[in-house]
């Protein structure tokens, strides 16, 4: 969440059974070989037996793998399930989560955990994320990890219509999840706990602007051209932000099949729509470029003073000793989309006790004041430690706005395609 | 191979000296099969994991996702209309009124062809310079070419706006000067420029090759039967180089059709091309319609390479020799017109490439010494030390992606190297059904990148399951097998036309004279292509360090990275680490260019 990258990248060693890597005498020898393809190709290949129980598939043969000659590899420790002495717990997130090049909570709710618990825990950063793990259960290779960490509202719907079978299991007994704040649940079937949340809001450059208080305030003609947001398709703050102004505005029905919206608009206004909005805010010189990182680098450019981001910029910029004038935030409407992000435990995993174990320890008030400062987020329970002037640079809306999961169902992808084909008809 | 005979009792020399003798005699025959399997794991069986997607839903065949993206106006604009039944001639008349359409697949076609127009414009005044002119720092010059091939787009991104945005270098050079401000970004024309940027380099890099293999003998032959220099020139010269300039302008093409994140970063969503879409849907998991696209795709660019091949092969110049043509002095021998013209063009050229080409990577340098508070800093690199020594073991560390990178690279040039060279001498043979082995040899460089990676995912790391065995593979090996896939092409582009135009009778002597043929194509083919095969060795090296897709799908665990994923790891809200990052791979890139480049040698020493 504190880093929108919209692919990062694999470094899951939870698979590490089904694959091996050469050792470095082997690819010496390789060096000095050219070119033997066919060797090549038969070297890099494992095999492993299928059609047993399915949960655990260690195979000991593939001793090698991890030992790459750098020596500090945690991964020497593929005898998961055979060794009931220390049981290793593999939890799966997205990059940033565990790897950012500021602050990110990976390391020390490793430590903080295997300081509390018998387990050895092991990240898994497959680069598609949790669509990595889709694609090995329709092609029916085991998980190979026991909880997701990074869940959104978007991915339990994406993921109920893809897969007939389930992914992830019913979230059972979690203490502390009664401190969860009730408007943060977001898996009506009781599957994914919310461990922490965003805002995805406006950031503007003070020094050079004044950001509009409202939505149509962004059609002034003195904002035109002054806005940077993402693409809805392909970078999770677009998505949000194109959320948000259908939340405002309605959906004019783009998703269901007669002329009735299935979303109508906080606006009251049955006759203009999102793409209406979107319409004049293009007209208004908008730009929707790719990524975060895209938007962001050309708004710290100059090439304009405000840009779709998360509410927690400030956190960020007193870090780096920048003026917080120039990183001003704006709720539109006192309003901001929520991004709710949850946990939830596999249904094939291995260690199912251990995981539900890891999501009590994450909702402790102080894992969650952690969680929520290296993660530049906001805490998902009402008792969270965090220091008393948190607020001041973290920022939260008066009025936080999402979808639920039923509303997005069936909905979010024609929205994003209605979206698209205003926007980009050639 | 020689180990397994050596344990076989007795007559163990006659054996060996047999094994060696049939494999030479086949070795030809045993490259071309170890590089077909070669395609069909890390490629054919992968990539078709995903497009059959297109035509089986749900497991039953249909036509019908296919049939609805052409019948699509808003991918096929007025040609939609032609497929779903419509008279060409009204589709025609649409296509020319003020109104037409050009459809998604219609405007990434359109901003190719802008871009393959200005890397050709731009890429041949520098194959001009490096083949025809003599200076200090030529030979490093050369080798430098390739390297804005390699950047990651976000570091072009960041490059770009520094100089080309509102508040960048440019404008800044040219209020000074008294000049209007120019607004590049978010501009179909800073796209073509940024296109331009990593495909002039190719351009420019082919055609430098090819016109360092033109023969003096045969201008000097033309000029001794009374030919001036210019008719010289078009008569011997330019049908020996218009190919090379083909194969660059066709690479070109292919290339920017299939582009994907910096249309996004410099243009904007106005501007979203093809593989924009087929990104979406991968991601969405609607793979049926990715599918599709992508094989809309796949055709598209298929039938540009091919209609080059068909072009190349009709269009050989016979050539016998390798004495390359000598070098002028960039200074002026004498103050004429003829002279001086030339010379003062090169240098308005090198005014552009400064702008171009220089100022992006001068930006980028910039960045990655500039702090938070806009002061010269160190801290970035520091960042990159601290990461090295103190960072988590699951955690991107920058010496392994250095390491990693440069092995992958080597590695993947030397399997890209034979592979290419076997399917050059292959597809430069006649024979019936040889367009069907280019389109299947050239189908990697046309293949949606989006679609690779997932089909690398299914393919090699989840793997077959055969007889109850699941069979996978991933890591080092997998990346450096499908490295070698992505770069082979360019060393086939690089060697066959050089191939092609040999003169047969060389090669018919040296068999008359009982050479094998896997002989003649070492001793008496490849020295007279030299330049060809050391530049498809650079830039199957560059396509190996620039990679992304496969890497980060292939580099299970936490240690197969290379720099472009350490790259895209430091990427946060400040730009600095990422920039550091890319600074040491344009440093460790630019010294390996170098490095094959002495190690190919200036000529082929005949």
């Amino acid at each position: 969440m504190a880093d929108d990258t919209d692919a990062t990248i694999d470094s899951d060693p939870s698979d590490r059974q089904a694959l091996s890597r050469p050792d470095p005498s082997t690819r010496r020898r390789f060096l000095a070989l050219g070119g033997a393809a066919g060797a090549l190709a038969l070297a890099g290949c494992s095999a492993q037996q299928t059609g047993d129980d399915g949960g655990d598939g260690s195979d000991g043969e593939d001793g090698s793998d991890g030992s790459d000659g750098d020596g500090g590899s945690d991964g020497e420790d593929g005898s998961d399930g055979d060794d009931e002495e220390t049981p290793t717990l593999t939890v799966a997130t997205y990059t940033s989560f565990i790897d950012a090049p500021s602050v990110s909570p990976g390391e020390w709710l490793k430590e903080e955990f295997e300081s509390r618990v018998d387990a050895e825990l092991e990240w898994a950063t497959p680069d598609n994320e949790l669509n990595y793990y889709v694609e090995r259960a329709a092609s029916g290779v085991s998980v190979d990890a026991d909880l997701y960490v990074g869940l959104t509202t978007g991915d339990l719907v994406r993921v109920d219509d893809q897969l007939d079978d389930a992914l992830f299991a019913e979230r059972g007994e979690v203490d502390g999840f009664d401190a969860v704040r009730e408007g943060l649940l977001f898996d009506p079937f009781d599957r994914a706990i919310p461990f922490d949340t965003g805002y995805v809001s406006l950031v503007y450059d003070g020094t050079t602007t004044e950001a509009p208080e409202t939505f149509d305030g962004l059609l002034a003609d003195d904002h035109s051209g002054a806005l940077i947001a993402q693409n809805p398709g392909g970078s999770s703050t677009g998505r949000s932000f194109l959320l948000h102004t259908i939340h405002r505005f309605g959906d004019g029905g783009v998703a269901g099949d007669g002329d009735e919206e299935t979303v109508a608009g906080d606006d009251g206004d049955p006759d203009y729509d999102y793409l209406d909005y979107w319409a004049d805010l293009q007209a208004n010189d908008v730009r929707v470029l790719g990524s975060w990182d895209d938007a962001y680098t050309a708004w710290s450019n100059g090439e304009a003073p405000m840009v779709v981001s998360y509410s927690t910029d400030q956190v960020f910029a007193a870090d780096a000793g920048e003026d917080l004038e120039q990183h001003r935030i704006r709720f539109l409407n006192d309003q901001a989309y929520a991004n709710p992000e949850g946990m939830a435990v596999f249904a094939d995993a291995d260690e199912p006790e251990l995981a539900r174990e890891f999501m009590s320890f994450v909702l402790e008030p102080e894992v969650q004041g952690e969680i929520a400062q290296r993660n530049v987020a906001f805490p998902a329970t009402d008792t969270a430690t965090l220091p008393d002037d948190y607020a001041e640079l973290a920022k939260e809306p008066a009025d936080p706005v999402t979808f639920t999961y039923d509303e997005l169902q069936g909905s979010v992808g024609e929205w994003i395609d209605a979206w698209e084909r205003q926007y980009a008809g050639n | 191979m020689s180990d397994a005979s050596r344990g076989a009792a007795g007559g163990r020399h006659t054996l060996h000296d047999r094994i060696e003798g049939r494999l030479r005699g086949h070795l030809l025959t045993a490259l071309a099969v170890v590089t077909s399997v070669t395609l069909v794991v890390a490629f054919y069986y992968p990539v078709g994991t995903v497009l059959i997607e297109a035509v089986v839903v749900d497991g039953a065949a249909t036509l019908s996702v296919f049939a609805a993206v052409l019948r699509d106006p808003f991918y096929f604009g007025e040609l939609a209309r032609l497929f779903a039944g419509e008279s060409p001639l009204a589709v025609a008349r649409a296509l020319l009124g003020p109104d037409r359409r050009l459809g998604i697949v219609g405007f990434t076609a359109y901003q190719a062809a802008l871009s393959t127009v200005a890397s050709v414009a731009l890429g041949l005044p520098a194959a001009y310079l490096l083949a025809r002119f003599e200076f200090p720092g030529r030979r490093t010059l050369r080798s430098l070419t390739i390297v804005p091939f390699v950047l990651p787009s976000i570091m072009v991104a960041v490059g770009f706006v520094a100089t080309f945005g509102t508040n960048g270098t440019l404008n800044a050079a040219l209020s000074t000067l008294g000049l209007p401000r120019v607004d590049l970004m978010f501009t179909l024309r800073a796209v073509v420029i940024a296109h331009a940027f990593y495909n002039a380099p190719l351009v420019a890099r082919v055609t430098t090759a090819a016109w360092e293999s033109v023969d003096a003998r045969a201008v000097e032959t033309a000029r001794s039967l009374g030919a001036g220099p210019v008719r010289a020139f078009f008569d011997v010269v330019a049908p020996q180089v218009y190919p090379a300039v083909l194969t660059g302008a066709a690479l070109t093409f292919v290339f920017t059709f299939g582009t994907f994140p910096i249309v996004l970063a410099l243009g904007g969503f106005e501007l979203a091309t093809i593989e924009v879409f087929v990104y979406h849907l991968v991601r969405d998991l609607s793979y049926a319609e990715a599918a599709a696209l992508a094989i809309v795709e796949l055709v598209i660019s298929l039938g540009v390479l091919l209609a080059y091949l068909r072009y190349e092969a009709r269009n050989t110049v016979s050539a016998r020799g390798a004495r390359p043509l000598p070098r002028r002095s960039l200074l002026p021998s004498a103050p004429t017109a003829r002279e001086l013209l030339p010379r003062l063009g090169l240098g308005a050229y090198a005014v552009a490439v400064g702008v171009l080409f220089l100022a992006p990577i001068a930006s980028m340098v910039l960045a990655s010494v500039t702090g938070g508070d806009g002061a010269l800093t160190l801290e970035h690199y520091r960042f990159l030390v601290d990461r090295q020594q103190t960072g988590a073991a699951f955690q991107v560390r920058p010496w392994p992606a250095i390491r990693n990178s440069l092995a992958f690279a080597s590695a993947s040039t030397l399997l890209a190297l034979p592979m290419g060279v076997v399917v050059a001498v292959l597809t430069t043979r006649r024979y019936r059904g040889r367009t069907l082995v280019d389109a299947a040899a050239m189908a990697p460089l046309a293949v949606s990148g989006i679609v690779v990676g997932l089909g690398l995912l299914r393919g090699l790391v989840f793997g077959v399951e055969v007889a109850g065995w699941r069979i996978a593979a991933s890591g080092a090996i997998a990346i450096v097998v499908a490295h070698a896939v992505a770069g082979y092409p360019f060393v086939v582009r690089t060697v066959a036309p050089g191939l092609e135009g040999l003169d047969r009778s060389l090669i018919e002597s040296a068999r008359a004279l009982g050479a094998s043929r896997a002989r003649v194509i070492r001793d008496v083919e490849l020295p007279l292509v030299w330049p060809g095969v050391v530049a498809g060795a650079a830039f199957a090296f560059a396509i190996s360090i620039g990679e992304f897709t496969a890497t980060v799908v292939l580099a299970t665990g936490g240690d197969a990275y290379t720099m472009p994923v350490a790259i895209e790891r430091f990427i946060g809200r400040r730009l600095g680490p990422a920039t550091a990052m890319g600074v040491v791979l344009l440093v460790v890139t630019g010294l390996s260019f170098v490095v094959i480049e002495r190690l190919g040698g200036e000529t082929s020493g005949l």
